[in-house]
This record gives C-alpha cells, structure tokens and sequence, in this order.
C-alpha cells in the first residue's frame, strides 16, 4: 500500500517536473495560430464529462480574471448546474452586456458529445491568444462578448459517460416518460450484459441467419447476396425484455428530444417526434431560453450538433420559408459560405430543404422569436477519415471499419464475445463503442475544433459594430441649425432582422441628439434630393427600425441653439456610440 | 355596486347577487372543501403575476387519479365571468345533490377536476374601480414596442367607472348610425353606397402622444391566446411564446400528467356543443403545413379536424346539450388562436366540448341568422345582408327584460386629441354583452350541471365479457374474452390514439406456477375502443389452476377477470 501511494507520487513529480520543463521558452517554437504556453493548458484530444468540464471553467476563471466570468443561468432535471461562460475583455470597452453578443452552445444532445469541447475550445483559445498578445483577438474581445454554454444538457452528459450508452443514445433528457404508454415508465432500458459501458449489438449463429462476416474484415457484419445462405442473424441492441411484454429496449429512461421544445412553431409529439408537452417545457431549455431573453445584445448564435459536416440555418419547417427576407438570407449566406471555406467538406445548408423538418428547434426560436442569427454546425463527417468526399453509405460503412483498424489500432470496437442471453440462448456481443462514429476520434478533435471555434470568431466578429460617422451641421437662418448625422454599421449583420423589424421583436434603434433645443427629427432618405421622413413625437430620440450590414442610415434635426451636438446611438443588438460636432 | 359588494362579503352563500370577485371565489372554494371533506381536494395550483390563486377542485372518492376524469375549466376568457360561476357552480350543484344515488354513483366511479377561473388576474377588472374588459393577467408588457410599458391605457373620461367607446365625427369613419337603433352604429356598407360618418374609439386619450389610442395599457397576456395549437406569436397578449405564463403552465403541467382525463369541458368562448363540429366544413388553414390527407382528419402528420368518430360523439353530446339547457340561437363562433379548448382536442388529444353558457336571446323569432359573436364589448359589428348590430340585439333583449344602466347614452366632451371634430363618449357598458344579469345565472348554471353530469354519462369504460374457456387437451386451455367499452365516448379521441401523452389500454394476463402462455401476448396493448364496441383476445394457455387476466387505463377504469384452465 504504502509502496504504491509512494510511486505514485513520483509519477506525479516526473510529470509536472516534464510540463514544466516542457514550457521553458528556449525549448519552444510556437506553432502559428496555436497559443504556446496556455494559463490552462487542456489535452484537446479526449472528452470530459460534468466535472472536468467546470474543472476547466474555474482555471479558466482563476487565470483570466479580466476575461472570463462563470455563471449558473439554472438546474437540470437531476439538480446540475448549467454553465455559462461570459468571454470579454471586462476593463476595455463597453459593459459586457452592451456589447454585441455571440452565444454558442453545444450539448444539448448529450451524446453529441464534441459539441461541448467545441464550445469550451473556442472560449479557451479566445483567452489564451488574448492571453498572447494576439491583436485581433484583444480588438475582438474590446468590442464583443461571447456567451458560451458549453453543456446544456449535463444530465444527459453524464449519463452518456458513466452508464451504458449507444452512440445515439442519450440524446434525450432524464425526465422520465413512458415511451410504450402501458403505464409503466422507463421499464425497459438497454442493459449492458457484457458490462463494458457500451451498448453495442447482439448476433446469433442461426441456420436461417441472412449475415455474414465480411472476408476482409470478420468485425462487420454483411448480408449475404439473395439465395444464398447465411450465417448470423442480427438481434438489435444489447437488452433484455425486462417487462416481458415480447419488445426489447422499448421504454428507455427519457425518450423525448431536447431540440423539439422551443418556442417557434411548437408541434406536438404526435406530429414533431420528441416534442415535449409545450416550449420550454423542460427545465435546461427553460433556463437557456431565460437567459438568452435577458441579454438582448446577442445578435449572433451557434448550436453545435452532430453530425455530417453541415453548416445549417433555418427554417426547420417549409411553410417558414417565406419569413425570411432575402436579405436576411444574404446575411445567412454570408458567413455561412466561409463557413465553408474555413471548415472545408462542411456544406452551408437549409435545415428543412436539405435535412429533415423540425418543429420547435431552437435556431428556429433564435432567428424567429428573438432576431437573432443563428447557425448550427453538425460536426463530423466520416469523409474527414479518408478524405474520400464521394463515398457511398456501404462505402462508409466500411471505411469505419477500416479506419478503426489501421488509425485506430481497433480501439473504437468492442469485439464479439459470447453471451448467454435468458431469450436468444447463445449469443454473441460486440460493435462499435459509444464514443466511435458520430464523435471524432481524439487525433481529429483539435483540428476540427479549431476550425469550428475560428468559424464562430468570424460570425461573432460579424455582429454590428456601430459609429456615429460624421455630423454636419448647417446654419438655416432665423438661428436655426440643421445638424445631420450619419450612423454607420461595418459589420454583415443589422442590427434588426427584417423578421425582426416585421415584427417590432427588438426595440428599434435610437439615435439621439444633445446639446440643443430640437424642433424637428428626421430620417433622411436621400441627402442630395433632400428626401427626409420626419418623426414628429419625440424628435429628440429618432428612432431607427434597422441599420443594415455593411450599411449607414442619415438622420437629421433642425435644432435652436447649442454649437457642440452630440449625437448618439442606442442599439440592443449593437450596442452604444457617440461623437460630438466640432470635437 | 360598493353596497352588493359589502353585503356578499359577509354572507356569499346565501346572498350571492353580483359575480364573485378572487377573495370570494377563494371562500367558495374553501366552503366546499369544509362541507364536503368526503369528496373534494382544494389546491392553488399557481399564483398568477397578479397574486391571485389558480383553484383546482379535485371532486371524487378513493384513488381519484385512477378513476376516469372530466376536467372541467371556467375562466378561460377573463372578460367572460358566466364561464367561471358554471365551473364552480357545476361543483356547488352536484355536492350538493352528492346524496342523490345516482350523483353518489357518478362521485364513486369517475373524477372531476374543476379549474374555476383561469384567468383570476383579469376578472378583477369587473370589480376594480375602473371596470373594462380585459382578457390579460397582470404581467407587464410593452405592448406597442416603445420601451415603456402600461404609459398609454383607457381613461375614464366621463368619470363613471367604466370604459366605453368614444364615438367621432370623422368623414373617414368606417361607423354610420344603425337606422333602426340611434344609439348604436353599424359598419358603413361602401358597396351600398353607405358613407361612413364616424370612427369609433375605445375610451381614453392618447397619453403618450404616439398617435394610437390606449395602445399599450394593463393587458397583460390572455390565457385564451396562449396554448400551443394554433399559436400565433406578436399577436397582442398572446406572450413571448406558448404557455409562456404561471396559470397556464400549471394547467398543463397537470393535465398532461392526468392520464385519467377523458374529456374536457370549457366554459368559454367557443361553442361546439350548439353547434358541432362539422368534419368536412370546418377550414383547416390555421394550421398551413398540412397537405390536405384523407383518413379522417389526418393531413401530413398534422390533426387540424376532427375525426368522424370523435364528431360523431360531439354531435351526441351536443343534443343532449341543447335537450337539456333548453339553449338556442346560439351565436357561430370560431376558437382564436391559441384557444384552450382546441388544444385540449388537437394537442393533448382528449375529446373537448366547450360552450359560452349564454348569449344574448333573440327578442322575436323573425330576422333570420343571428349576427356573429364578434361583439367585443360593444364595438359594433357589421356586415353584409341584415343589419347585424348585437348592441342593438341585446338593448332590444334588455329593454324586455326590464334591464336598465347598461348602456351610457352618448355625450359631447371635449378631447384633446380630435381638434375640430365633434367626440362623444358613450356606448355598451362592459360585459354586459357576454355575461347575462347575476339573476339569470344560478338557473342557467342549474341546467349547465344536468347537461355535465349527462356527459359524464357517456364516460368511457373497459368491462370485460363474454370470458370463454375452451379445454383444448389436457392441461392447454384457450381462453377468450372481449375488451368492451361500455361508455358512448371513445376510450381514446383521434389523437391520444397518438400522443405520448395518453395511455393505451393494457391487458396483462396473470399466470402463475406451472401456467404458461403458448400463444398470444402475456402483456399487450390496444389503442382506441369506440363506444359500445369491443376488441376480442384470446390466450393458448398451458398448466393447470386460475389465471386472471385484467385490462384498463387510467381513462377507462380497469376490469379483471379470474378464470379456471
């Protein structure tokens, strides 16, 4: 005992003695791109349940004060916190809640697992490069916040990492629900009857078997050409009867999908598949939604899911389509296209056209209900294994197999063993684990997370940035002054969707004059026709229903008295700005 | 008003003359849980924004969550106080009949949840010092996007406590006078030539100089906008989004979680028990997705009508509606969006049956269709044909029945927001239009409770019968028996058939010892059993000795069945 304590303490002496070592600058030459010396150095090539995840948002916390702020915005079901990092430069620049935003968060399909350490990475490599010096990042973080949730589904989480798991499986929630609506809830989950923490596949030796292994790899399971006879037949996921009502695995524990239960066209379970019982009818939806309603400076958003290397934007469901304006879609168009030119393989596509439809999806909710311009990126795709971009299904299916043997040392499989099943009699057990196929495998983790995280910066870098640009002023006569002033946004996203705008979701944008009396405000339509569309309550604060990507809006007061105006704007989506004439 | 206030305050049960406002709602209900312990739970099952309590009287004996259920709801529509007196009313009449055998053998063998008024924040407003009609609960709302909330509400202007109409000379106006009633206006018919005369105002000025009028003052979000089905986000009061407030979140969570409810009726609005459902007529095109399908109401994965079966039960049950109601010449009315009444049908899936209660009674039998229900709070309706005019129906109505101080006869004012023109303020008194006398209303309530307990005659319920045991050898016996639902209402409506959110029917066949099942499924179960008809099972069992075998759900009841191999 004593002897095993000891060694283990020298283990751990040699490694941080190595770490240490490792960090001597001399020895360094940094990677472009790549932070050298990180303050919370993470191995981006594993994954980390509940716990590891907020080891790292308290170091993150612990060694960039200035940067990062940690908040629980909720409970889940079973009691966890839901975490939200706040990524901003807190001494530079506006209030962190007045600054346009960029919320990203990932998890909410707990066995997606990557999406977590997709979200954390882009928060930790925003602090470390700022952390570095790096130019662009410590602008960026003058000028935006990012919310980032790494995890908001971390029942789900941590099931998916400590219980016996499929890889789709713990997609759901934990609230329990009665899935074959007998009465009984949650009776008939999987079981994992080799005890290895994966769910995998059972198969049994069977003169009327249609399968049969395949010659190049004895792992994968092939159906035999017709009239010829087979080996195996194949008896669905590792389970029992365990209610013996002749099905098994058919009342798992939750049953429902955390992305079917927001608050833009909503739809029932009998028509949307996984919907709860109304938006936000699940506690971790609740809490993310409250909180993104109580920052109204998020203009921007990213979901991430997995998987198949999409760059997705909405509408979920047809009859939404005509909602969005073309110029709404430019705007979507816009990042998404570098998209996917940053994340190459990865396709900019519309949800309902090119997936499926969904109902009650929060990007939906985020673009709809509350203007803001969202994407979901599905990462991963299996063509990221062999580059082999044209491959079929029957070909991928292979080429996880192959894949798995000469990249992975067979590590990603469970091999078929032996079991006695109570029902099938001799079994066999064995398939791929719950961490292979849909997730990266650890040497593709960094590299793709990097390319997601720098994808997010753009869009993020892409909410409005807004200057009061120039202001003229002009005496009239009869000691009247006519003060014209032009608001400029230099980024691709307005500051209101025209959905938003259609809609009066957000607060239009005011911009104010001080420094004189105002007899009159304006919106000028044409400044060399003089075309001008007068605002005669509260000429003061004109307000403005969008100032456009890339764009500019003039307006204009006549004004008694003063010589020094300062004029200002006062966007929810893009923040505050102001300028004085003559200074 | 003071004076009826005073005097219900000290002796409700007895003296009840004017509707009840929250604190004696809250007495009412706490009277029947004390004089009735046998029978009713009393809960709050939320505080509303406003501090009011959301009532739930639970009504039955023994294990009511397993007992077949009728949820019945009042107060769905705050400006609608009839609708929360039928709810409680219906619970008053029938524990006070509880020692009645029959009404005894509805307590024992079924379950009423009895939500009295959901909308307790907006039914204040007939009793406050300021009486309008409002469907919203007290929460804040900006509802005209300016940045201030409540800054442009109505105004007494003619200082008598409530809020009518202003009425203005304005050659624009869409109002001309109704030539059989001066004193209501009707809708300028432009392609009759008809010139508009006037524009009609609710009454108030414009506070906060934006140029609407009472655009953004204490609404709140209406209970009645804010289900899922056919919800409709931005629309005033409808909220930030689906069941988005405390009252209508505790119902549901309630309700979806009552698997034993077979039926909702709702005391609002809406009327499918005067008129029922017709499933070829009625338009789908609130719910857009739907490519139009056959098979009875089913369109590309969305519900948007009834099925044939579940119409023809509402057409049953509208008969013995009007039978015994004694009602007729109901207005047509349609379900707005996010309609609590609809979603009980298409979203939770239960068979639903909703009915105003009363409506303004013709005066004479001649005039052909009556007007639509459109009549909000007076603001005259138009239309082609006859003069519609529902004001001008129920003065007529009022006048007969002796009924007088509802109507404020127009009068000149000066208004700061209409220089040059001539304003009057005047009109309908609020509520008066949909909310008969309180004189009318115990014996409208009396017959509402005849027609409730009827309805939960028709409650769906598994028997089994016709059990048959056939020796086929020694020791291997098969056993058959029929799944009967001895109610006239399906087990399950089209869409529980569906929704995760409703239980099938189970049968469990119970062996023990040697006994085996050979064929057929030990444990199974079966969707929808219509009305009076049956599913038929049967077992190969092997072994020897008694066997049960019991079905049910917690809609239907259960039955169970021991036989002999």
């Amino acid at each position: 005992m004593y002897n095993k304590k000891f060694l283990l303490i020298l283990l751990l002496l040699a490694g941080t003695t190595f770490s240490a070592l490792a960090q001597r600058a001399e020895n360094i030459l940094a990677a472009a791109g790549t932070p050298p010396y990180p303050k919370v150095p993470v191995s981006w090539n594993r994954y980390h349940d509940e716990t590891a995840l907020k080891e790292i948002y308290d170091k993150m916390v612990k060694a960039h004060p200035d940067l990062v702020s940690l908040q629980s915005i909720g409970k889940s079901y079973e009691g966890r916190d839901i975490w939200v990092l706040t990524i901003t430069d807190k001494k530079k620049g506006l209030d962190p809640s007045r600054k346009p935003a960029m919320y990203i968060d990932g998890g909410i399909h707990a066995n997606e697992i990557q999406t977590s350490e997709f979200a954390l990475y882009t928060a930790w490599y925003l602090t470390e490069m700022h952390a570095n010096g790096n130019e662009f990042i410590k602008e960026l973080l003058i000028d935006k916040t990012f919310y980032i949730a790494p995890s908001i589904n971390p029942d789900s989480r941590d099931n998916f990492f400590h219980r016996p798991n499929t890889q789709h499986s713990s997609r759901t929630g934990r609230v329990p629900l009665d899935n074959d609506r007998d009465g009984l809830i949650d009776e008939d989950e999987f079981d994992d009857l080799d005890g290895d923490g994966n769910i995998t596949s059972m198969r049994r030796k069977s003169p009327y078997g249609q399968f049969i292994e395949d010659p190049t790899d004895p792992r994968r399971m092939i159906r035999v050409p017709d009239g010829q006879k087979g080996v195996y037949e194949l008896l669905g996921s590792e389970g029992l009867d365990n209610d013996g009502d002749g099905l098994v695995n058919e009342d798992g524990e939750g049953g429902y999908d955390p992305n079917r239960d927001w608050g833009w066209n909503w739809q029932p379970n009998h028509i949307q598949r996984g919907a709860y019982k109304y938006p936000f009818s699940l506690p971790e939806n609740r809490a993310v939604a409250e909180f993104i309603m109580s920052h109204p400076n998020i203009a921007a958003g990213q979901n991430f899911h997995n998987n198949g290397g999409m760059i997705l934007r909405g509408p979920g469901a047809a009859e939404d389509e005509p909602l969005i304006s073309r110029q709404d879609i430019s705007v979507f168009d816009a990042i998404g296209r570098k998209g996917e030119e940053l994340i190459p393989g990865y396709r900019y596509i519309i949800t309902y056209k090119d997936l499926y439809s969904v109902y009650g999806g929060e990007l939906d909710w985020l673009y709809f209900a509350r203007g803001v311009f969202a994407v979901c990126n599905e990462l991963w795709m299996s063509n990221m294994l062999y580059n082999n971009a044209s491959a079929t299904n029957v070909d991928r299916q292979a080429e996880q197999y192959s894949a798995d043997k000469f990249l992975l040392m067979e590590d990603g499989f469970v091999p078929w063993k032996p079991y006695n099943h109570p029902t099938y009699g001799e079994i066999e057990i064995g398939g791929f684990k719950k961490a292979y196929g849909r997730n990266h495998p650890g040497f593709l983790l960094e590299m793709d997370a990097h390319r997601n995280a720098v994808f997010t910066i753009f869009h993020g870098y892409q909410t409005p940035k807004l200057s009061v640009d120039n202001i003229e002023v002009k005496d009239v006569g009869n000691g009247i002054k006519e003060v014209t002033a032009v608001i400029k946004n230099e980024r691709v996203i307005p500051t209101h969707s025209t959905f938003d705008v259609a809609n009066k979701i957000e607060l239009p944008n005011i911009v104010t004059l001080e420094g004189g009396n105002v007899l009159s405000g304006m919106i000028v339509q044409n400044k060399d026709f003089g075309l001008t569309v007068e605002q005669k309550h509260d000429p003061a604060n004109i307000r403005v229903s969008t100032i456009n990507g890339n764009s500019h809006v003039t307006v204009r007061w006549l004004v008694k008295g003063g010589s020094n105006y300062k004029v200002s704007v006062d966007s929810k989506k893009g923040g505050v700005a102001s300028k004085t004439s003559g200074s | 008003m003071f004076f009826c206030t005073v005097l219900l305050g000290s002796n409700y049960l007895y003296a009840q003359t004017d509707y009840s406002n929250r604190q004696q709602l809250g007495q009412r209900v706490a009277a029947l849980q004390k004089s009735h312990p046998n029978y009713v739970k009393t809960k709050s099952i939320a505080k509303t924004l406003g501090g009011s309590d959301v009532w739930m009287i639970t009504i039955g004996t023994g294990t009511v969550e397993q007992k077949p259920a009728l949820a019945i709801v009042g107060g769905v529509e705050g400006k609608h106080l009839l609708g929360v007196e039928l709810a409680i009313g219906f619970a008053e009449n029938l524990l006070a009949d509880a020692g009645n055998t029959e009404v005894k053998k509805l307590l024992e063998s079924q379950t009423f949840y009895v939500f009295p008024n959901m909308s307790p924040d907006a039914t204040e407003q007939y009793f406050a010092g300021l009486q309008y009609e409002r469907s919203g609960n007290a929460r804040k709302v900006d509802y005209d996007r300016d940045g201030k909330i409540g800054e442009d509400g109505f105004d007494d202007l003619d200082k008598d406590g409530k809020i009518t109409f202003l009425r203005v000379t304005d050659p624009t106006g869409d109002y001309i006078l109704n030539p059989n009633e001066s004193r209501t206006l009707i809708k300028a018919d432009r392609s009759k030539g008809q010139l508009g005369q006037y524009a009609i105002y609710s009454e108030g000025i414009d506070n906060d100089k934006d140029g609407t009028l009472n655009e953004d003052g204490d609404q709140g979000i209406h209970f009645n906008r804010n289900s899922t089905y056919n919800y409709k986000n931005f629309l005033p009061g409808a909220g930030d989004y689906a069941v988005s407030e405390p009252e209508n979140r505790a119902l549901f969570d309630f309700l979806y979680d009552a698997f034993n409810v077979y039926a909702v009726l709702t005391f609002g609005p809406y009327n499918n028990l005067s008129q029922p459902i017709q499933v070829a007529a009625r338009p789908t095109s609130a719910q857009p997705a739907a490519a139009a399908g056959g098979r009875g109401g089913f369109g590309g994965g969305r519900v948007t009508n009834w099925s044939a079966a579940d119409a023809q039960a509402n057409a049953y049950a509208a008969d013995r509606y009007k039978e015994l109601t004694g009602t007729k010449d109901a207005p047509r009315t349609n379900a707005e969006s996010g309609d609590f009444s609809e979603w009980a049908y298409y979203h939770y899936g239960r068979l639903s049956f909703s009915t105003p209660g009363w409506w303004v009674p013709k005066v004479t039998a001649e005039g052909g269709e009556r007007p639509g229900s459109g009549a909000r709070g007076g603001a005259p309706a138009g239309g082609a044909g006859a003069v519609e005019d529902p004001v001008a129906d129920y003065l007529k109505w009022a006048a007969s029945e002796g009924i007088t101080n509802t109507f404020t006869d127009w009068k000149v004012i000066q208004h700061p927001d209409f220089p040059g023109k001539q304003v009057e303020v005047g009109g309908i008194h609020p509520y008066v239009l949909n909310n008969p006398p309180y004189r009318l209303v115990s014996d409208i309530v009396a017959k509402h409770t005849e027609f409730v307990k009827s309805l939960a005659g028709m409650a769906p319920f598994i028997e089994l019968i016709d059990v048959q045991t056939e020796k086929i050898d020694n020791g291997l016996s098969r056993v058959t028996v029929k799944v009967f639902n001895a109610g006239q209402l399906p087990t399950l409506a089209q869409v529980g058939q569906r929704s995760q959110f409703s239980k099938l029917i189970a049968v469990r066949v119970n062996t023990s010892g040697n006994q085996k099942v050979v064929s057929g499924r030990a444990v199974q179960t079966i969707g929808s059993i219509q009305g009076r008809s049956s599913v038929e099972m049967s077992w190969l069992i092997q072994g020897t000795g008694k066997v049960t075998i019991e079905a049910g759900s917690p809609n239907t009841g259960s039955d169970k069945v021991e036989v002999s191999l």
